[in-house]
């Protein structure tokens, strides 16, 4: 029964991060740059969250206005950060989300204030029997809820509809996608829009399970999406998702059965370097 | 011409005499080294307002013998990186005659070793590690050690309260390993089975897996260990999963943002702590209500200690009449006062001794549940 327990958090823990990784994901696949700036879009997504239930008391309408205005932050920060430096190796980009990043925490700690904020009034707290002797809130129901919503939408959208195939060409092949009359750079907005908006969710649902959304909760996420998407393989959307389930249970499992020894996330690069020892690639990287 | 020259000199001689009408009373420098941005940044400005507000009633009394008391405040983000250089500049170059830290254990013990180094008094304010006092004969703590505080809980919870099976949840940093060492240490005296121990770590705020594993445990009480930002959101999850048995926690949640982020599940939450809300005492009293007009919200173990450290530096350097350092030095380690957090008086190690307050959480505020007075019990370590 724990067994089957621990499973469940790590799954719920493991949604958390696809919609985190996710992001991140889509703006390597399209751009090979290292997004780490797009933690600071979880943070605000979180703030906005608990900022706009706390004001108008619709954790609904908060969802969906922190997703959208983050989203839109998101197409902000392609166009002013990385946009001018596309021209130079991927690197000088990189070194420009991490300053982009860190300069990020101080801000909210000037806007927000250093002690973190809380919702007034909690939603979605009370416990449900989803097997005999394992409780979720509703609150973990609807991560996991909201992961499969998103993804399966994020799927059907890149299969199905016109906009997606033209977003999958523009990842293969951009000249040849601008050849064919494509937009290349509406898809990269578009691209950074879904990223974001899913970081905004993982953020405001986090500050739901927590309670607290504070200046460096965008710290750990940083370092973590990274992890992840190299562990799923670079490029790669069903490899990051792989990863993200298969982290969050390792992590459950792991904090009881070894906490005494490491601690979340060396269990968490513990299991990266032999994943990767043994298989360089990822666990499925692309061609 | 001449008028208006002359005029010019009266004014200039009247400025003169303004200006130099203050400095003839003489300003004593503190060194306070305190995390003002980054992870610590909350606890930081607690101690400032706290530190701050001792030094207002200070010297609005009259301050040292006629001298004003004055603060030389440095963030130190609470790292040993910057407390380290930080506690250099402030000796050689602010020359203060002595420091207080209002910051964790990394960053105090690093700047520990510099002052005893440099023969310059230094009082921790609340940072726990063993090691702090162990620097030097300069170096004092006016807050207990992570092991005192953690034996005391022992005696809590099994001697006190008769609980006997106890579930460990344990930061695994300097705080919460020495309060678990002490806890341990004691268990046994007081009846209590430690049915399984638990760490996490200090950016952890995702507890599903430990919650249910407590769960599984079905213990008699959780000893658990942290700041209010890992506590908060670990006493709301552990309610929401049904565990009702008592939580005891220490001085890390002491403060009004650990009712805020646990919200309901804050309710009947145990601490360990140095603050007693409901004491009659006057000057803990009067350090209550100046910390909560002067921050804007309630009283925390981190002010009190703050507020405890610079009355008790301000005490000093009455008794040592300025004297130099070494009679400063002297003059801590024989401080006997009535401070916002007891009583307060030094072993030889420098280790503060007084009795251990115990709060709770009543009505969404915290409450006086117990005193726990052992002078054996909680004596600290002599070397």
């Amino acid at each position: 029964m724990l067994f089957l327990d621990l499973t469940v958090q790590g799954l719920v823990q493991g949604a958390i991060y696809a919609l985190i990784a996710l992001g991140l994901t889509l703006v390597y696949g399209l751009l090979r740059i290292l997004h780490v700036a797009h933690a600071a879009l979880f943070t605000l997504g979180g703030y906005l969250g608990v900022i706009i239930t706390n004001q108008t008391g619709s954790f609904a309408l908060a969802l969906v206005v922190a997703m959208a205005a983050v989203g839109v932050i998101g197409i902000g920060v392609y166009r002013f950060a990385y946009k001018p430096l596309l021209a130079h190796p991927p690197l000088v980009a990189l070194i420009a989300s991490i300053g982009l990043f860190i300069a990020s925490e101080e801000v909210f700690r000037l806007v927000f204030g250093p002690y973190g904020l809380s919702f007034t009034d909690p939603p979605l707290q009370t416990q449900v029997e989803i097997l005999p002797g394992i409780f979720l809130s509703h609150a973990r129901l609807m991560v996991i809820a909201i992961a499969v919503v998103f993804l399966g939408l994020l799927g059907w959208l890149s299969a199905s509809t016109r906009t997606g195939i033209a977003w999958r060409a523009t990842v293969a092949d951009p000249d040849m996608a601008r050849s064919f009359g494509i937009d290349v750079e509406r898809v990269r907005y578009l691209n950074f829009f879904i990223g974001s908006a899913l970081a905004a969710a993982a953020g405001v649902m986090v500050a739901l399970l927590n309670n607290l959304v504070e200046p460096t909760m965008g710290a750990v996420p940083a370092y973590k999406a990274l992890a992840i998407i190299v562990l799923g393989g670079l490029g790669s959307v069903r490899g990051t998702l792989v990863a993200s389930l298969a982290l969050g249970v390792i992590e459950a499992f792991g904090t009881i059965y070894i906490g005494h020894l490491l601690d979340r996330d060396a269990i968490a690069f513990a299991f990266l370097i032999i994943i990767l020892m043994v298989r360089p690639q990822g666990l499925l990287a692309r061609g | 011409m001449k008028f208006k020259l002359q005029n010019i000199a009266i004014a200039a001689g009247v400025a003169l005499a303004a200006m130099s009408a203050p400095a003839l009373a003489g300003s004593i420098k503190i060194g306070f080294n305190v995390p003002l941005t980054g992870f610590a940044a909350a606890d930081g400005n607690s101690a400032l307002v706290g530190a701050q507000l001792a030094v207002e009633q200070v010297n609005g009394a009259g301050g040292i013998n006629g001298d004003m008391l004055e603060l030389v405040v440095y963030d130190d983000q609470a790292s040993p990186k910057e407390s380290a250089p930080l506690a250099v500049k402030l000796i050689t170059q602010d020359e203060v005659v002595a420091g207080i830290s209002g910051s964790y254990s990394g960053a105090t013990r690093a700047a520990a070793t510099i002052y005893q180094e440099d023969a310059t008094p230094y009082i921790a304010a609340y940072a726990v590690h063993p090691d702090i006092t162990r620097a030097g004969d300069y170096v004092f703590r006016t807050s207990f050690m992570g092991e005192v505080q953690g034996r005391a809980g022992a005696k809590l919870i099994g001697g006190m309260m008769g609980l006997k099976r106890v579930a460990m949840i344990t930061l695994n940093n300097d705080f919460g390993k020495s309060l678990a060492t002490g806890f341990k240490a004691q268990a046994a005296n007081f009846g209590i089975e430690i049915v399984s121990e638990y760490e996490y770590s200090i950016k952890d705020r995702e507890f599903g897996p430990i919650v249910s594993s407590v769960r599984a445990d079905a213990p008699d009480a959780i000893y658990a260990s942290g700041y209010f930002f890992t506590a908060g959101p670990l006493v709301r999850q552990l309610r929401a999963a049904g565990i009702e048995v008592p939580v005891i926690g220490q001085e890390g949640y002491d403060t009004q943002k650990f009712i805020e982020i646990a919200g309901p599940a804050a309710e009947g939450v145990i601490i360990t702590t140095s603050l007693d809300r409901d004491s009659t005492d006057p000057v803990t009293q009067s350090f209550i209500e100046g910390f909560e007009a002067k921050a804007g919200y309630p009283a925390d173990m981190v002010g009190a200690s703050a507020h405890t450290a610079v009355l008790v530096m301000a005490e000093a350097l009455r008794a040592a009449g300025g004297g130099g350092k070494a009679a400063l030095r002297d003059a801590i380690a024989a401080t006997s006062i009535d401070a916002s957090t007891g009583h307060i008086s030094f072993n030889g190690l420098g280790e503060v001794r007084k009795d251990v307050q115990v709060q709770i959480v009543k009505d969404g505020n915290w409450r006086h549940y117990a005193v726990i007075s052992d002078p054996a019990l909680l004596a600290p370590p002599e070397e």
